[in-house]
């Protein structure tokens, strides 16, 4: 299955899904020393995106949030790419700095289909589920 | 996006890597929000966090900030200055001084101005109706949009790309047909003017969560309404919401009437606000205990006003032992303050006045034994709850109360 939606910023990567229904910030929701999860949905707590794909809602949260993914990167916690339905400024602020992809703009309906730890690749705005 | 030929110098490394990593970050982010073009901005606010390398990174080869520079508070209650006296914790100050010592050097070699303030607009950064600025924080951003009417975005790591190179991307409130408002606020039983700071940062509180990040305009707020009652009405708008202009009716540059804030158009949404509103506010930020260990003011920075209200309040009392007062300011309006003996009178009580921010402060620079905390402002509450993640139970009362709480004497003396 294919599905494609707007880069904030490209790249090629492949990694496992960790699905969130919610929306994600750097700030509070995670812990850039584990790249643990620190939000309760779908019993991720404690789960690590670290170098996985996270999809979630929407971004959100404070200023703070590039600086946090930015020590995520140094301490090779941060996820390999993020994907939304609406990215918002910190979300797009992060993933620009610490050179992620980052793919918005997949509605909700779409988002349900991928599926906690499946396989995905993104390439160029198009993410592909196998 | 179309950028100028100064511009595209910088992006390809004329100008050095510094510049050019900057430049690179801009126009992704400008085209990611489909921002047409560049502006020149007429001065930056950064944030003094994040690890010394991205510093590093985004000003390698640059001798100086294109525009005035002021840097935002320190971050996690780390005042490198006072924080014995903070009672914070050695462990996560021996954690923190080495990377602060580090961007500090970093500031003071490049020009970056060390304000350390929320409010730089009070300490020489002061830009004009109309003009485009790239500040973080979300309560200066509100500040400079809906009572200077200057224009800026909600920035991160923007705001230091952009103080860089001097640029920004054209986008979002930075365009007129963005500024307008949306949301029309009305007082229903209450009056404006008679409420005290934390009746209106209750206000705010409760507004953010209705409007999002939609525009807002008030109607009704006194016209001589100082700058100390009007920062604690907007500085929770982006607490509970992501508001980035309130314009206030006969207040703000762009609201000379409430058919100007509007743009002549309807708004899509009214919104009362009242007693109950306040009351549903305060009452979830009620507390546990009538016992508070430790008050905190200033969030927003407290200004020379606010510092000399606080020091009637406090003239004459002792803060108890093993409580904990802490005050943010901005070191510029400390050493007014101090001309007039109020950070005298403050500090003789047993209060720590800081350049921290009292807002972001979570568990690990709380002194040990703190485990009930007062304040007045919701934003500061908001976030310290969220921080400590349950570790401190954090209540909002008026600034008397919480002075009362930590104080056992009774007043005696009277300030002239």
């Amino acid at each position: 299955m294919k599905m494609t939606g707007n880069v904030i910023n490209g790249g090629t990567v492949q990694g496992e899904a960790v699905v969130l229904g919610v929306p994600f910030s750097f700030v509070g929701d995670f812990d850039p020393e584990t790249g643990a999860l620190l939000i309760e949905d779908n019993g991720l707590y404690g789960k690590s995106i670290a170098d996985k794909i996270l999809v979630c809602t929407t971004g959100k949260g404070g200023t703070v949030a590039p600086f946090i993914a930015y020590q995520a990167k140094q301490a090779r916690t941060a996820p390999a790419a993020i994907i939304c339905e609406t990215a918002g400024e910190m979300l797009s602020e992060s993933a620009i700095l610490i050179d992620i992809p980052l793919i918005e703009g997949l509605e909700k309906s779409r988002l349900k289909m991928i599926k906690q730890g499946q396989e995905v690749s993104i390439k160029d705005g198009t993410v592909q589920v196998e | 996006m179309h950028l100028t030929d100064t511009e595209k110098k910088m992006a390809a490394g004329g100008y050095g890597t510094g510049v050019a990593r900057c430049m690179e970050i801009l126009v992704k982010f400008g085209e990611a929000f489909e921002a047409e073009k560049m502006v020149k901005i007429a001065s930056a606010h950064i944030m003094p966090l994040g690890p010394p390398q991205l510093l590093e990174e985004m000003t390698q080869g640059v001798k100086e900030p294109a525009v005035l520079t002021t840097i935002h508070p320190y971050m996690s209650a780390f005042d490198p200055f006072c924080h014995k006296e903070m009672g914070i914790p050695e462990a996560f100050a021996d954690q923190e001084l080495s990377e602060c010592r580090q961007r500090m050097e970093v500031y003071r070699h490049l020009g970056f101005y060390q304000t350390y303030t929320c409010l730089p607009m009070l300490v020489g950064n002061l830009p004009r109706k109309g003009q485009f600025v790239s500040w973080v924080g979300s309560s200066a951003q509100l500040i400079v949009n809906s009572l200077i009417g200057a224009r800026c975005n909600r920035d991160a790591v923007v705001a230091l790309a952009s103080a860089i190179t001097g640029r920004t991307p054209y986008r979002g409130l930075l365009l007129d047909e963005n500024r307008y408002a949306n949301v029309l606020v009305r007082f229903s039983d209450v009056d404006p003017a008679r409420l005290s700071a934390t009746q209106l940062s209750a206000v705010g509180y409760f507004l953010g969560e209705k409007v999002g990040n939609r525009n807002v305009v008030i109607e009704g707020m006194p016209e001589n309404t100082p700058i100390e009652q009007l920062k604690t009405l907007i500085a929770p708008l982006a607490v509970t919401g992501a508001v980035g202009i309130c314009h206030m009716v006969g207040l703000s540059p762009e609201a000379p009437t409430l058919d100007a804030a509007l743009g002549y158009r309807k708004p899509e949404d009214e919104i009362s606000v009242g007693k109950k509103e306040i009351e549903d506010c305060l009452a979830q930020y009620a507390g546990t205990s009538d016992s508070v260990d430790m008050v905190l003011f200033g969030c927003p920075h407290c200004t020379v006003s606010d510092i000399k209200r606080l020091a009637v309040e406090l003239m004459d009392k002792k803060i108890d032992d093993q409580k904990r007062l802490w005050i943010g300011m901005p070191h510029q309006q400390y050493v007014l303050a101090k001309k007039m003996g109020y950070t005298q009178c403050l500090e003789k009580a047993g209060a720590v006045i800081s350049n921290a921010c009292m807002a972001m402060v979570p568990a690990m620079p709380i002194p040990e034994g703190v485990r009930h905390l007062a304040t007045s402002s919701f934003k500061a509450a908001h976030y310290i709850s969220k921080l400590t993640a349950g570790k401190v139970d954090v209540q909002i009362q008026s600034m008397k109360t919480c002075i009362e709480a930590i104080t056992g004497h009774q007043r005696k003396g009277k300030v002239q």
